[in-house]
């Protein structure tokens, strides 16, 4: 280490500098290994990990359970209006799943309790002319689509309760749209309405050059 | 030169009207450039950044642009590329050098001198060590704000390109990314507001700040809290000017 003794020599002893105690290796080692367990002791109590919420609603939608209606209309035969309580009895299933946000983050294991999409269209019989499907937010501002067959994966709900509790008002309450193949921004919140359409309706984002379909790409 | 100037122990005082002895030089061009360079696109970057914990300035748009998240990661390349300009300009310079070795050196003062603001945290009695350039504490910041600043632009820029093209990279490595930078933007915020702090309102310190932005300190505040550096910084500053008065005497007579 011949630039160490360069640089320290010709100062040290006629200024009287104190000598050094570790390597400049160790020290950077030091401060390296230190911020590594500071975050990942972070990490563990969880203080930047889960949801952050996203909404382009001029106010959270407020929902009244006695008031709130899921209408599920369109090019379907038998058009449907269910209340709150009426959603929670149609016949549920519980699933776990990733949640990924467009942003970059994700959310992993969500437990979601709901209905699958699947059986709201058994239940109401969608045309032959149904191709896609339009889901509303109680705010009016928001909405986005899927085609009928997106839709109709095996994998999407109309989801209620996350990790065992009702959605909070953040979180879309009463009822939100879960498409886990895809970006969170194809999850309306706040659902209020689902319509069958022969066209396809673009959705809020979509509207500004957003990607239609958001597939997330995984090797996992 | 008549003799009583030159036994003087003390600098003479005719050199530029006596404002020799009551400021020394403390950063050269180089560091306070590169320090400006780095704190200015930082603090936007965290105002910027901060919003994602805010989800009405979040939500604010221009078309599909989402402003601040937009703002933030053209800040980010602009920043990345600044960074790099320059360290390969400053760096080379002999005072920038100077300056991040002895932020890099572990002393028997720094020890000392955290033993020191220990024992006086405790409310004992305790007497310092001569502090050179930098004291422990500012050793610390210095190492720790930049390991986290590189951090966070490594990231930041794969962060960045996935901003753009969402098939680049892994949605999992992605997530991974996001986490480490919210993780370190949060370690470092902390140092960056004492670093402020201290610099702007604390009474005992807020003298450093005429250092990074003119270069210069009073030479009783150096005296004070970097004694070993303030003994250095005067009879180096003594000894170049001495030389360049003699040049100037030189260049006179030759004229």
């Amino acid at each position: 280490m011949a630039d160490e003794t360069r640089t320290t020599a010709p100062d040290g002893p006629r200024e009287g500098r104190s000598r050094r105690l570790i390597s400049r290796a160790r020290f950077l080692g030091l401060v390296v290994g230190g911020v590594a367990v500071g975050a990942l002791s972070m990490r563990v109590f969880g203080l930047v990990d889960g949801w952050r919420e996203n909404t382009v609603e001029s106010s959270r939608p407020v929902f009244d359970p006695e008031s709130y209606r899921l209408t599920v209309d369109g090019m379907v035969e038998r058009p449907l209006t269910v209340g709150y309580d009426a959603l929670r009895g149609l016949p549920a299933v519980r699933q776990v799943s990733d949640f990924h946000c467009v942003e970059g983050w994700k959310v992993p294991d969500a437990r979601w309790d709901g209905v699958r999409f699947q059986t709201l269209a058994d239940l109401v019989g969608p045309l032959p002319e149904a191709k896609f499907v339009t889901f509303h937010s109680l705010g009016g501002v928001y909405r986005d689509a899927l085609t009928l067959d997106q839709a109709l994966l095996p994998d999407v709900l109309i989801a209620y309760d996350l990790d065992g509790a009702p959605l909070s008002q953040v979180r879309g309450a009463p009822a939100r749209l879960v498409m886990p193949r895809m970006f969170g921004y194809k999850g309306p919140k706040w659902l209020t309405r689902i319509e069958f359409r022969d066209g396809r309706d673009v959705g809020y984002w979509e509207r500004r050059g957003w990607r239609v379909d958001a597939w997330i790409r995984s090797s996992s | 030169m008549d003799s009583q100037q030159q036994l003087a122990a003390e600098p003479p005082s005719d050199l530029e009207g006596g404002a020799l002895s009551e400021f020394l030089d403390r950063f050269a061009p180089p560091s306070r450039q590169l320090h400006w360079l780095v704190a200015i696109p930082v603090l936007l970057l965290f105002i910027t950044g901060l919003t994602n914990f805010w989800p009405e300035a979040k939500a604010l748009h221009l078309g599909g642009a989402r402003l601040f998240a937009w703002l933030h990661v053209l800040l980010g390349f602009a920043f990345a590329g600044a960074l790099v300009l320059a360290l390969l300009t400053v760096m080379p310079r002999r005072s920038a050098r100077r300056d991040a070795r002895e932020l890099l050196t572990v002393r028997l003062a720094d020890y000392l001198w955290l033993q020191h603001q220990a024992l006086r945290a405790a409310g004992q009695r305790s007497v310092g060590p001569r502090v050179g350039k930098f004291n422990a504490g500012q050793k610390l910041n210095a190492v720790l704000t930049t390991a986290a600043t590189l951090a966070l632009t490594g990231t930041g820029l794969m962060l960045g390109v996935n901003y753009w093209r969402k098939d680049v990279f892994d949605v999992d490595f992605v997530a991974g990314l996001f986490r480490w930078h919210t993780v370190l933007s949060v370690l470092l915020l902390p140092l960056v507001l004492g670093h402020i702090y201290m610099a702007t309102l604390n009474p005992g310190t807020r003298e450093s700040l005429r250092g990074i932005v003119l270069g210069r300190v009073r030479r009783a505040w150096a005296e004070r809290h970097h004694p070993a550096w303030a003994e250095r910084a005067l009879s180096e500053q003594t000894a170049s000017r001495r030389e360049r008065d003699e040049r100037d005497e030189r260049d006179e007579r030759d004229a």
